[in-house]
């Protein structure tokens, strides 16, 4: 006798999950809770007896967490591995489907963070704030849209791909051609980011350095060196380029948190004040 | 800018909604409607002015462009930046008659969106240390098979968390707080070290936005170059950011082809042998 899951239950155990992933968020559980509920569907639908939910459910209680969106592949191979041990498939017990659940959250983790909301919103956001400029609400509209209905796909796909094809699902995000794939959406991703930093970060000095006067047709003119144009004349915009780095220096050579940075900008800010090298030059 | 009651209502149930952990789902919530320039557009619907609160957002954004949060850890909470930051900064901007396109309207906008997401971080930690409670509860119901109980620990029970730790706090501050910052130039003037700090401040912080997402990608300096590039494009060529996206999918496209047609080489050299 082969049990063979509806339609109807695979959907609802990925809705479960699209909607309750983080919801019930702890330190200690992070996303097992979001599991279950996935899996409580499909267990039912599967098994008819207590004793056989019980088992099954418990398989889900160890700690899970990953990005979880490219993380709801593993929602679907475990659904079609749940499917395959009701079919009487003995090798697949409580290790086995542990095992891969444990072996992919990690790389997936890495993959999704990196590409979701390391590269990908990042670029949508860069596109939609070009939109919205001028205080229209067309970038806000647009991001919303293109983020939820392309990422609701995605999962589906990935979800429905998982459970197909099992554990061997996960070449298909860490195989060759996937790996070629992402380095070159990172790239794209750094280029705009770098495009975005020089568009929206506008740091000026106000330093500016008086070299008397000198003559032009007969007048006397002063002259003043403003240190702001000398360096625009260097490379648009480079005080911008080097406060960029700097936090980048901070963070990945100094191994510094972004709100320690942001505090060590406090200091940057007030000492440059002080000094006279920062100015807004505002009154109201 | 005096805020009413149902405004402030309206901006405690947005929070409620949308963290990290937040009870509209990691999709909805966390990456749609808690970053700044979406919640913008619904904070400029709630305070009807939609065009400032648009361009406050729209800076604040900047700042938190690549925010990931590996392994639950968080370096600002975003409904905070989101539902108290930009309502705080529209009713500072204009209560300092600052244009908000302007660098310094921006700079004013960063500096409190900046301050109330670090602060806010402590939102993050206390619902996910409240939510352990209903986890004791969740946990038990394992073994009796109680499935109702398991989806009410998952879905329901954490809104009490968010009650405490965002609604509260979120309705209280925005509807007590617009006041104070709209009255701003009353106690600090423009020409003080104060203001001039926090509007410098202002247009440094976004850099730490792009730090952030550069120390992801850029492991090795040489890397550098391809954020060089992009910055180039903008700075000294002139390419607005969608033009930028594009010329960045042409150069990844080619370095696609490339890295495929090397793998293809080798396998048909393996082939051959």
């Amino acid at each position: 006798m082969s049990v063979k899951l509806t339609k109807k239950t695979k959907n609802s155990a990925f809705w479960w999950w699209y909607n309750g992933n983080l919801t019930g968020f702890t330190h200690q559980h992070m996303q097992t809770f979001g599991f279950m509920c996935a899996m409580i569907p499909v267990i039912k639908e599967l098994y008819k007896d207590d004793v056989h939910r019980l088992r099954s459910l418990k398989t889900y209680t160890p700690f899970f967490n990953t990005e979880p969106q490219i993380g709801s592949m593993v929602v679907g191979i475990s659904v079609g591995l749940e499917e395959a041990r009701a079919n009487g498939h003995e090798e697949i017990d409580d290790e086995m489907i542990n095992g891969i659940r444990a072996g992919l959250m990690g790389p997936l983790a890495g993959i999704g963070d990196s590409l979701i909301p390391g590269t990908y919103i990042p670029i949508l956001l860069s596109i939609a704030l070009g939109l919205s400029t001028d205080g229209s609400p067309l970038g806000a509209i647009f991001y919303a849209v293109t983020y939820i209905s392309t990422m609701t796909f995605f999962m589906k796909y990935i979800f429905d791909k998982g459970y197909e094809l099992g554990g061997r699902a996960v070449d298909v995000v860490i195989g060759e051609q996937a790996t070629a794939f992402r380095e070159s959406m990172v790239m794209v991703g750094t280029i705009v980011i770098g495009s975005l930093a020089a568009s929206w970060i506008g740091v000026s000095t106000a330093l500016k350095f008086d070299l008397g006067t000198y003559v032009l047709n007969g007048v006397e003119v002063p002259n003043i060196l403003r240190l702001q144009d000398t360096l625009n004349g260097i490379f648009p915009n480079l005080l911008s380029l080097l406060t960029v780095l700097f936090t980048w220096y901070l963070m990945t050579k100094k191994k510094m948190s972004p709100i320690t940075v942001m505090l060590i900008l406090v200091a940057v800010a007030l000492v440059g004040v002080l000094v006279g090298f920062f100015d807004p030059g505002l009154s109201y | 800018m005096q805020i009413q009651l149902w405004q402030a209502l309206l901006l405690a149930i947005m929070a409620s909604l949308t963290s990290v952990i937040g009870c509209l789902g990691t999709t909805y919530s966390w990456y749609t409607l808690s970053r700044p320039l979406v919640a913008s557009l619904v904070v400029g619907l709630i305070l009807g002015d939609v065009k400032t609160s648009i361009m406050v957002g729209a800076a604040i954004q900047v700042v938190y462009i690549a925010l990931v949060t590996p392994g639950g850890t968080v370096s600002a909470d975003l409904r905070a930046v989101s539902y108290i930051g930009i309502p705080l900064a529209v009713a500072a901007v204009k209560g300092a008659n600052l244009d908000p396109a302007s660098v310094q309207g921006a700079g004013l906008a960063v500096s409190i969106g900046a301050l109330v997401g670090t602060v806010g971080t402590v939102m993050f930690y206390s619902t996910a240390t409240m939510n352990l409670i209903w986890q004791q509860i969740g946990w038990k119901a394992i073994d009796k098979l109680n499935y109702r109980i398991i989806y009410l620990t998952n879905f329901v029970f954490p809104l009490i968390s968010h009650f405490f730790i965002a609604f509260l706090p979120t309705f209280f501050i925005t509807y007590y707080g617009t006041d104070i910052v709209a009255n701003l130039k009353e106690w600090l003037p423009m020409e003080g070290i104060p203001m001039k700090t926090m509007f410098t401040l202002g247009s440094l912080l976004p850099a730490v936005g792009i730090g952030i997402l550069l120390k992801q990608v850029v492991q090795n300096p040489v890397d550098l170059i391809i954020f060089f590039f992009g910055f180039t494009l903008a700075a000294a060529l002139k390419i607005n950011l969608v033009g930028a996206a594009f010329v960045g999918a042409m150069i990844a496209f080619l370095n696609y082809k490339i890295i495929m047609s090397k793998a293809g080489n080798k396998a048909s050299h393996e082939e051959d042998l």
